[in-house]
């Protein structure tokens, strides 16, 4: 009885040997039921001990297993195998990053930006418990949900042509998450966060490809938040043009 | 916000604006003038669409100030945020003076022309 | 987080073809490349006008009925409609209108702001040109 067979052509990166990074063929048994982290993890069980990736929890929520998938930024985890045309699966790590060895890339510099928009609440002065909780009415949630479900798996990095030709550029997730944070009723952190994600090469960077939003896997929508955040600095700069002294 | 990126958030907004005047008021002109005239097309059947707007003082020379200046400031704003995705990165911050330059005299020498045509347009009506 | 690195990195660089891969990169680009046909139509019109304002109105007129520049013409007027479709679709994504509960659709901003160019072009001819 032959067995279906799907091919994964993994490039691989392994700088205690080679020089170079090179391609190599697995042959994996092919189910319906199978994602592409189920192939690498046959593979690595079963083929070649030595093929290195990052996982976690594999249900999409973690966000450590983004790969390039036939040249898409994809969880490896939420991407079915018959998803794909034909048998053959190209599985190249995230575009856009250095590559430490195998799938696993170098996310310094995402790490960096995050902890630099400051992803946390920031308030004058915190209320103590006995105050109770911070209220906030539906619509005030509204106002920033959908960027709090960002997972941080930089597939938008990926997908970003602008952050691909400028290294400099904060990126997608970065400003999104910068938004969540402005916009969230709570906070009272926004001349601390504006000039991080105002600078030249913050949001104005961004040409609106919108590709980020096409690959993020939970629906943050971040070439919403990036404009968004332009409309913001654009009011403040005509506010403060306008009011130099008076206004916030 | 530090001043420079107040100044490019500023020079934002107004490229925003332009982007709803090549959007609403350019097809138009561009029809107009570029394809209906010398076509004899509705409605302009070789009678000189320039003309014919500028009669009407205020009115024509306000729209043909605004539609040309905001589009031609939309366009070059637009094409120098491309100039890293063109590969010209490193010749960037040159290409952006000469962008910003031909704006401006572009602007200058349309509201001179204009003006020069209808010079009783800085009056009120 | 160790500062060294025992093992070199490998960076890949973005070719300067990035936006054929991917029909939505070239999509992009075109939508990007309205803005040449913008500017140097503008452009164009403003030497027209110094034509107009020097009295060389005829020298003007027949600067508008070369063939090639009706040519460029065309292809400007399509090259301003895509830009102007564009421009509504992603208007309608960031600032949808909340009419009670639902959110406008992108599409739908699209149709409203073509009905609205249609309009507006309408206005333009009755009032400054056939008047």
């Amino acid at each position: 009885m032959s067995q279906d067979i799907a091919t994964i052509r993994v490039t691989r990166y392994r700088p205690e040997k080679d020089g170079k990074p090179y391609s190599q063929d697995y042959k994996v048994p092919y189910r319906k039921d199978m994602v592409v982290l189920d192939a690498l993890n046959y593979i690595k069980a079963n083929l070649d001990g030595t093929l290195t990736y990052r996982w976690s929890c594999r249900m999409g929520v973690c966000g450590s297993c983004g790969a390039n998938v036939d040249g898409v930024p994809k969880l490896t985890c939420a991407s079915f195998l018959h998803e794909f045309k034909g048998r053959t699966i190209k599985v190249e790590p995230l575009t856009h990053f250095p590559v430490i060895k195998d799938l696993v890339v170098n996310m310094d510099d995402f790490m960096h930006k995050l902890v630099e928009i400051k992803p946390w609440i920031i308030r004058e002065k915190e209320s103590p418990p006995e105050e109770g909780e911070y209220r906030q009415s539906a619509e005030e949630l509204e106002r920033y949900a959908q960027f709090s479900s960002c997972i941080n798996c930089m597939l938008c990095y990926s997908a970003c042509p602008v952050y691909g030709l400028n290294e400099k550029f904060l990126g997608p997730a970065a400003t999104a998450l910068a938004y969540r944070y402005i916009e969230d009723s709570r906070d009272e952190g926004k001349d601390e966060r504006f000039p991080i994600v105002h600078e030249l090469e913050g949001v104005w960077e961004c040409t609106l490809v919108g590709e980020c939003s096409v690959v993020c896997p939970k629906g943050v929508d971040p070439m919403l938040a990036i404009q968004k955040t332009k409309i913001l600095g654009a009011t403040n700069a005509l506010k403060s043009l306008l009011m130099p002294r008076g206004g916030k | 916000m530090p001043k420079v990126a107040r100044l490019h958030a500023i020079l934002w907004g107004v490229f925003s604006m332009g982007g709803f005047i090549a959007a609403f008021l350019l097809p138009v002109l561009i029809y107009l003038v570029g394809i209906a005239y010398p076509l004899g097309l509705w409605p302009v059947a070789n009678a000189d669409p320039t003309s014919a707007i500028l009669n009407h003082h205020h009115i024509g020379t306000l729209f043909l100030f605004v539609t040309v200046a905001g589009s031609l400031y939309h366009g070059i704003f637009r094409f120098q945020s491309t100039l890293t995705e063109l590969g010209l990165a490193p010749a960037k911050r040159a290409l952006e003076a000469i962008g910003y330059l031909i704006i401006i005299i572009g602007i200058l020498v349309v509201a001179y022309y204009l003006l020069l045509l209808n010079p009783g347009v800085l009056s009120l009506p | 987080m160790s500062k060294e690195k025992p093992f070199p990195e490998y960076r890949r660089k973005l070719g300067p073809g990035w936006w054929l891969s991917n029909s939505h990169f070239t999509q992009y680009m075109i939508r990007e490349w309205t803005s040449f046909f913008v500017s140097v139509f503008s452009l164009i019109y403003i030497y027209e006008l110094s034509l107009f304002a020097s009295g060389a109105k005829n020298t003007a007129l027949a600067l508008m009925r070369n063939p090639g520049i009706i040519a460029f013409n065309l292809a400007a007027l399509v090259f301003t409609l895509y830009h102007a479709f564009t421009w509504f679709y992603l208007i309608g994504k960031v600032q949808p209108i909340k009419i009670g509960k639902t959110k406008s659709k992108p599409w739908q901003a699209l149709l409203v702001n073509i009905v609205l160019l249609l309009i507006i072009s309408y206005a333009v001819i009755q009032i400054l040109v056939l008047r």
